[in-house]
């Protein structure tokens, strides 16, 4: 299909919906005649209110004719002066696909890349483009890859794709706000009807009354046979665009694979869900380690480090690239599924183009460590940004610990709290322990209703793991706050703790360990049925000599 | 207007037809209810004849086991359990086991008794472990505690299916597991003799899952101490149940050997029995009437004749006996074995109900009862009949 009639037909769907609201307005209006020709004043009324209620969304609806303006992604716009040689690269690129070069180019913060063009009226005419780039992509992929990826992106232009994308986006949106707009009215309609039965309910009981199962089945139905209307025909513009967007997808990639070449076209294609798995992991365990302390990691690290674990990692990274995500893929979604592009491109007859461009992507950027400051400050928002910047990573690392141990709140700490109303402290519950409370004291505790039931041992065996838990790293916290815990920093795998023997000791492996299996005894000493705390007591560092610290109130 | 209302009067025959039928239908199920309730099936005419019979009410049937405990062992429980603050007697507990000595099915089921109490509290156990003559190492301690260790995680997992049973209950009943196969390779090494603690291991076995050459592993070190032992019977005929880790074939297969290979008397016959019953998904008691099931009950009858009386596994083969005799409306015999268990209900085929086994047993007792007093009334009245015929004579 050309995209003049592409085009034809986004612009037919988009009107179908607004021919769907004056369908369903005229449906309305009919009805209202029809009830004040033929019933009672006071039911035609009624009803014709009822009517009204439901014109409302349908005419706001209509009306809401401006798309949202979509939020400018925070990134880090480069100019041809700043990166020279990634403006040469695209440029070269848009040559062999055929089309005109982006105007922008933003370096972004995730592993991703996109393209897009502000074109003018309804995307007849073309307008200003984009092209975002993830600096985690470059930091992930060869430069073959990257070209690869900027081909394919690029070859969205020339499809003109990116004009049509405003039209299409604007009836997706349009729908999706008209539904969602029914849904919210059904939603509280149902709401007010099940406060309203529940009051009544609470009557009913006040006069020693049996009260009624809320039901709130009948309320808002009306809103959400509208909404099912909607959803129907959204249901058929979204399978009849889809289509659309899989084939502009298949088209770009085999442009790619033309430019690019083969190899580095499917390898590009495999790789980037390994890279966005990587960076989520290396963002949820290393960048933001330090976000509940206000810690972060050294000027350009924050981008930086990801480079670091994916050359650590190579090995586990390897292991998933072979592999293709298998999941199954939304019928709306946007884009084929990963595994059938990958299959598609490697159909295609070898090129002899496997060793081109070896090197790592990010080196197009002319200074790697001044980009990855930059981008920084561009997408890092002000709050964070205000975070005390450590002096590297270990630093981070054990910065962020010891706020988080010695902010520990664990179901044992607030059931302590609720049951001695003092502050939760180690050596209160040591004591509370030796007076035999411990029990009474697990039943404070956050219970499944089979624990509640539960007698004698059996209670005793539904908590003992949260109170194990919940003790042992009250016990590491201890350890913590007496600086006797060193934390071993790696980018291969998790942090680990360190227990260091006694006070100015020097960590060892054996002594370590053994001081962590003995603490795990003492814990279950201690929690046992019939507790006894001496052990742990004995292995607890010894307390700061000013006693008004540890007696805590009881 | 009168359009409307036309409209509206169409609309009301069929549902005030449906009204009616709805209305037919309550008021039948009604009448139902309540003449059921008046002559149901375990209504007032089978207690009467069960009382007739001298068989004891439903309220005075003890849920506690399957028949009277050896003499002495009450009490000794009782001791032994204290007043529920786990400062019960220890030597008592270390005395019953003691005088029991190689006695192995009396062992198997006082340690279990014991180790139900402990499940509950251990403190005498402990006490019993710090203060005993031999410590720790006491092997009928270690008994009990191992036993003990499998019935509290037993209790966790709780009675439910595995959908209903929630992750929690699974973590601590395999952690407890777990814990357990320690203790009873303990137990079993202070004991070398002893099978009781294998029988123990079955119950691990089946929660964690052995794979069946594990299972045979077992059951080869149990048989070896003793081969007919009938909780070890019982409690592998479970791992061997489809519900768990076999499958029907497997144990009936099972069951028909070990009754097979059994002297009489061993009570071993109980076990085809149990197998028919834990894979029968019936609802009438056809499959309980056919030639194998009639021969299999009178396998188990004459076992029981042959056994020793106070085997103390006897009662629970009389309650599957009478069971099976009532389904196959072999009252006279049924009511025979219903009174030499009557008073206790803790035993298949009631086990199941849970709290409604008592239920469960009067109403399949009670069935049996009419039926041979109405027969015995039939009797004498054709009897006087025929007296008269001939006193006219």
């Amino acid at each position: 299909m050309g995209s003049t009639l592409r085009a034809l037909r986004a612009l037919v769907l988009l009107a179908g919906f607004y021919l769907l609201g004056v369908l369903l307005l005229a449906v309305l209006a009919g009805a209202d005649y029809l009830l004040f020709a033929h019933t009672p004043a006071a039911v035609a009324t009624k009803l014709a209110v009822v009517s009204v209620l439901l014109a409302v969304p349908l005419v706001r609806g209509l009306l809401m004719l401006r798309t949202p303006k979509g939020e400018e992604p925070s990134g880090l716009p480069v100019t041809e002066a700043d990166e020279p040689e990634l403006w040469r690269t695209v440029r070269e690129l848009a040559d062999q696909v055929g089309t005109r070069a982006p105007s922008r180019i933003v370096l972004m913060g995730d592993a991703n890349a996109a393209v897009s063009e502000d074109a003018r009226l309804l995307g007849l005419f073309p307008g200003p483009r984009r092209l975002y780039l993830g600096v985690p992509l470059m930091q992930g992929l060869t430069e073959a890859q990257l070209r690869a990826v900027l081909a394919h992106e690029l070859g969205h232009y020339a499809g003109s794709d990116t004009r049509l994308a405003a039209l299409t986006l604007r009836g997706r949106t349009q729908l999706l706000r008209t539904i969602r707009n029914f849904e919210e009215r059904a939603g509280s309609t149902e709401a007010r009807e099940r406060t309203r039965q529940e009051r009544k309910n609470a009557k009913a009981e006040a006069k020693g009354k049996e009260t009624r199962e809320v039901d709130t089945g009948h309320a808002g139905v009306t809103y959400r046979a509208m909404a099912r209307i909607y959803t129907a025909y959204a249901k058929l513009y979204l399978r009849a665009t889809l289509a659309d967007s899989r084939r502009q997808e298949y088209a770009a990639d085999a442009s790619a694979a033309r430019i690019a070449g083969r190899d580095a076209t499917a390898s590009a294609l495999r790789e980037i869900p390994v890279l966005e798995g990587a960076f989520g992991f290396y963002v949820r365990c290393y960048a933001t380690l330090g976000t509940d302390a206000r810690l972060l990691p050294p000027p350009g690290e924050v981008f930086g480090g990801f480079g670091r674990i994916l050359s650590a990692r190579q090995l586990e990274l390897a292991g998933l690239r072979s592999e293709l995500p298998t999941e199954p893929t939304s019928p709306y979604d946007s884009h084929p599924p990963i595994a059938d592009r990958v299959r598609r491109i490697e159909l295609l007859p070898a090129d002899g183009r496997a060793d081109e461009a070896h090197g790592a992507a990010i080196a197009l950027l002319a200074d790697e460590e001044r980009a990855y400051a930059a981008l920084e400050d561009a997408v890092l928002t002000d709050e964070v940004r205000q975070f005390r910047r450590t002096d590297d990573w270990q630093d981070l690392l054990d910065g962020a610990m010891a706020a988080n141990l010695a902010a520990l709140n664990t179901p044992l700490h607030r059931a302590l709290a609720l049951y001695t109303k003092a502050g939760p402290t180690l050596p209160a519950l040591l004591t509370l322990i030796d007076d035999g409370q411990l029990w009474q004291l697990a039943r404070r505790l956050p219970l499944s209703d089979e624990a509640v039931a539960a007698k004698g041992r059996a209670f005793r065996e539904f908590v003992r793991p949260t109170l194990h838990n919940s003790l042992h790293s009250m016990v590491m916290a201890e350890f913590s706050a007496r600086s006797r815990m060193r934390w071993e920093f790696s980018w291969e795998q998790s942090a680990k703790a360190r227990l260091l023997p006694a006070p100015g000791g020097t960590p060892d492996d054996d002594s370590a360990s053994e001081l962590d299996a003995s603490i795990g005894a003492a814990v279950d000493r201690a929690l046992s049925d019939h507790p006894d705390t001496a052990p742990l007591r004995a292995l607890l560092p010894p307390a700061p000599r000013s006693p008004r610290e540890t007696d805590a109130p009881r | 207007m009168t359009v409307l209302l036309w409209i509206l009067g169409i609309l009301a025959v069929p549902t005030l037809i449906a009204v009616l039928w709805l209305g037919g239908v309550f008021v039948k199920e009604f009448f139902a209810q309540m003449s059921g309730a008046a002559d149901g099936e375990d209504g007032a005419g089978g207690a009467e004849a069960a009382e007739q019979l001298g068989l004891l009410p439903a309220e005075r049937q003890s849920t506690k086991s399957a028949g009277p405990l050896p003499t002495g062992w009450e009490a000794a429980l009782d001791a032994v359990r204290g007043r529920g603050d786990g400062g019960g007697d220890w030597k008592t507990a270390a005395e019953l086991l003691r005088g029991i000595g190689r006695d192995w099915e009396r062992r198997s089921l006082a340690a279990y008794l014991l180790a139900e109490i402990a499940a509950e509290d251990d403190g005498w156990l402990l006490a019993w472990e710090a203060d005993g003559p031999h410590g720790p190492d006491d092997p009928d301690a270690a008994l009990v505690r191992a036993r003990s260790t499998v019935i509290l995680a037993w209790k966790i997992r709780g009675g439910k299916l595995a959908s209903d049973t929630t992750g929690e209950q699974f973590a601590g009943f395999h952690r407890l597991l777990q814990r357990s196969r320690e203790e009873i390779a303990r137990a079993a090494a202070l004991n070398p003799d002893d099978p009781t603690p294998y029988v123990t291991e079955i119950w691990t076995a089946l929660g964690l899952g052995y794979p069946h050459s594990e299972m045979d592993k077992l059951w080869s070190e149990l048989t070896a101490r003793d081969p007919h032992h009938y909780e070890a019977h019982f409690s592998a005929l479970q791992y061997w149940c489809k519900k768990w880790r076999g499958s029907e074939q497997l144990a009936t297969e099972f069951a028909e050997r070990a009754a097979a290979a059994a002297p009489l008397g061993s009570l071993l016959t109980a076990f085809p029995l149990i197998a028919h019953f834990e894979h029968d998904e019936s609802d009438d008691s056809a499959a309980d009437r056919t030639p194998e099931m009639i021969a299999r009950v009178n396998a188990g009858l004459a076992d029981a004749a042959a056994a020793d009386p106070t085997h103390p596994r006897l009662p629970e083969l009389r309650h599957l006996l009478a069971y099976y005799l009532a389904l196959q409306d072999r009252d006279e015999a049924a009511i025979e074995q219903f009174r030499l268990v009557d008073g206790y209900v803790d035993a298949l085929p009631w086990r199941y109900h849970g709290s409604g086994m008592t239920a469960r047993y009067c109403r399949i007792r009670n069935l049996s009862a009419q039926a041979v007093t109405s027969a015995a009334t039939s009797a004498t009245a054709e009897q006087e009949s025929a007296g008269a015929g001939t006193g006219a004579n």
